[in-house]
């Protein structure tokens, strides 16, 4: 993805790390020609990318699943201002949930915003899709949505290589009716999403990324994604309709498809995207029972799934991950436990704190709810003892609004949050607090002890969690008091890149 | 060349160096002229949870993952996860497992080169030549520790061939 977007003469790059989609600012970061950050959170890396495409130069935007929900806002309108240069929003879904706390399907993204959405399923379609994305932008005045699943991001194919093209640079403009939308404005680019998206669907039934494959007629799959890949494997003579333009939908290639075959089955990971779809086309076709919608398909379920046989759940004992041997985050759990409070937590590797036998996190929701479930936990449950825990990456990606609304809303408690210096869950990414750049660049610093201040806490302590005697102290007596304290418990991740 | 699509799955547990193993098997076949994928799940790795990677070759490959009942080859890291790795080993497949003691009492003095000491039983196993290896070799490890671990290589291929 990174690799074709390069190609494709991208300048700037923006995204909060995120798994499975952060090897994509990392790989892009290697290329010096592009203008890679690592943004504060998703809403913000969004807005960057678009700011950028608005002004003249091919950006691109990458997140995981729930990171789009972060950035959802300026989705929305971006379908209506559209761009001037080529912008790209690369979304990987993780079903199964590897590393997520959902398992969202992000297509009905595309559905709900009217931007267009292709699907590689390869990383070879990868290079090629995103190349074709940024030429789709800018020909129809849109963001293009590029969506991928855990399995076509986490895999590696040989593929050559090809020069790097930068398109001339559009001179950025004054065009108020287009950028800023205000009602009256935003009606008349409501009527041009609707005539985008018409000319958009006569681009999906040409488009050369649907790719039909004529098989001995006896049996017809529409598919896309690794669900293709793991099809073609079982069922070598069977048609494909292999969708890589998943929105719109190709209405007329469907059903002509669906003519030429004896029987129709509809294969898709997660959600009835596509059959819901040939439903209200009238389209017959059999599709995968409920109990597919959850978790990721794999090689060996390919039968199950084209048969209409329900899921047989089979228990796999797999070793679960837990806190490293020397991880600070033990010392702070620790100590917690040892208070028998209810931890509000949030999402980062302390997450892991959930785990038997230190079972010492009650809450996980959401990046920053750490901070705001503190207040609303006490508000349902008066006189219960509430941390909210989170990491130094977390805090600075959703936690700070929280404790401000907190300090203005008078609400009480403490607030701990394990700095270990670096964004450790996504593999150790930089972030603001750490005071170094993408490319591991000297950059302003933020001082986080100095922004709770800001925020309007009662105290802000800063602490060695390995200290674990005055720590513990610390922790039980701001525990016990009746105000909003922010307690630093900072000692460096031991997996720091040096 | 053949249809034939070969698959091998790696597995064990964090830091024991199975992703550096696969992608030194993934080289190897791209040098030696097959279309490859490689897939791994990696997220928790350094965490100490199940690491799994599959690399498949052929003329064409489509499934980046090696089926339940699919591996030709398996190459487990950790007799703990032997028990659900096996599920992936064809009925007729090669479970290298028995090589891991072996590979480890030989490894006694450089325990970090274990992986790299397995590629080097894995290659007996594949028709992939031993150049085309010694190119991966160099390709992954860029330089440093190229010549301790091409050594370590070899001496698991004869650990293999043996």
């Amino acid at each position: 993805m990174a690799r074709g977007a390069y190609e494709a003469g991208l300048s700037v790059a923006c995204a909060y790390p995120g798994t499975p989609s952060t090897e994509i600012l990392e790989a892009l970061a290697r290329f010096p020609e592009v203008d890679a950050q690592w943004s504060v959170n998703e809403k913000v890396a969004f807005e960057v990318a678009l700011g950028a495409a608005i002004g003249g130069a091919r950006s691109l935007f990458a997140c995981k699943h729930v990171g789009l929900n972060v950035a959802m806002d300026p989705l929305m309108t971006a379908s209506y201002t559209g761009i001037l240069a080529g912008f790209v929003i690369v979304v990987c879904d993780d079903p199964g949930m590897h590393s997520s706390q959902n398992e969202q399907d992000t297509r009905w993204v595309a559905l709900y915003s009217k931007l267009p959405m292709l699907e590689p399923a390869s990383p070879a379609e990868a290079r090629q899709y995103v190349q074709e994305a940024f030429k789709i932008s800018e020909r129809y005045d849109t963001p293009v949505l590029l969506r991928m699943t855990t399995r076509v991001s986490h895999t590696s194919e040989n593929i050559v290589l090809q020069e790097r093209r930068v398109p001339p640079r559009p001179e950025l403009e004054r065009n108020i009716p287009k950028y800023v939308m205000v009602p009256g404005n935003a009606y008349q680019r409501h009527i041009f999403v609707e005539q985008r998206l018409r000319q958009l669907q006569a681009l999906s039934e040409r488009t050369r990324f649907d790719r039909i494959e004529k098989g001995d007629g006896k049996l017809g799959f529409i598919t896309a994604g690794v669900a293709y890949q793991y099809l073609k494997e079982h069922y070598p003579d069977a048609s494909y309709l292999k969708l890589g333009m998943i929105y719109p939908f190709c209405d007329d290639k469907i059903k002509a498809f669906a003519k030429t075959v004896k029987k129709l089955v509809v294969v898709e990971e997660l959600d009835p995207f596509l059959e819901d779809h040939l439903r209200m086309l009238g389209v017959k076709a059999a599709a995968k029972d409920p109990s597919f919608r959850i978790g990721e398909l794999a090689p060996e379920l390919i039968p199950a799934v084209v048969a209409g046989r329900a899921k047989q759940e089979v228990k796999v004992v797999k070793r679960k991950p837990r806190l490293c041997a020397e991880c600070p985050h033990w010392a702070s759990f620790a100590a917690l436990k040892k208070l028998d409070v209810y931890v509000a937590g949030d999402i980062g590797c302390y997450t892991l704190a959930c785990l038997p036998p230190m079972s010492a996190l009650h809450s996980c929701l959401c990046m920053g709810a750490g901070v705001t479930f503190n207040e609303g936990l006490r508000k349902g449950a008066p006189g219960k003892k509430i941390v909210g825990v989170l990491g130094d990456s977390t805090f600075v990606h959703s936690g700070i609004t929280g404790l401000i609304n907190a300090a203005y809303n008078k609400a009480k408690g403490v607030i701990l949050i394990l700095d270990n210096s670096t964004t450790a869950m996504t593999g150790g990414q930089q972030h603001p607090a750490t005071g170094l750049t993408i490319r591991n660049e000297p950059t302003k610093k933020l001082i986080l002890e100095d922004v709770c201040r800001a925020c309007g806490v009662d105290h802000v302590d800063v602490v060695d969690p390995k200290d674990l005697e005055a720590f513990r102290t610390l922790l039980e007596t701001r525990v016990n008091e009746d105000a909003l304290s922010v307690i630093i418990a900072r000692h460096p991740c031991k997996l720091l890149r040096r | 060349m053949s249809d034939k699509v070969y698959s091998i799955t790696f597995g064990g547990i964090g830091g024991q160096g199975i992703l550096k193993a696969s992608e030194i098997c993934g080289w190897a076949a791209v040098f030696a002229g097959y279309h490859v994928k490689k897939s791994e799940v990696h997220g928790m790795a350094q965490r100490g949870g199940s690491v799994e990677s599959h690399v498949r070759f052929g003329k064409r490959v489509y499934s980046p993952l090696v089926p339940a009942g699919g591996a030709d080859v398996l190459m487990c890291f950790h007799l703990e996860e032997h028990p659900r790795l096996q599920t992936f080993l064809k009925k007729e497949g090669i479970d290298l497992t028995a090589y891991l003691d072996r590979a480890t009492q030989a490894m006694a003095d450089n325990p970090r080169g274990l992986n790299t000491c397995l590629v080097g039983v894995l290659s007996t196993r594949l028709p992939i030549k031993e150049e085309h290896w010694i190119k991966a070799i160099e390709t992954v490890f860029r330089g440093k520790g190229v010549e301790e671990n091409k050594k370590v290589f070899l001496d698991g291929r004869k650990l293999g061939q043996s």
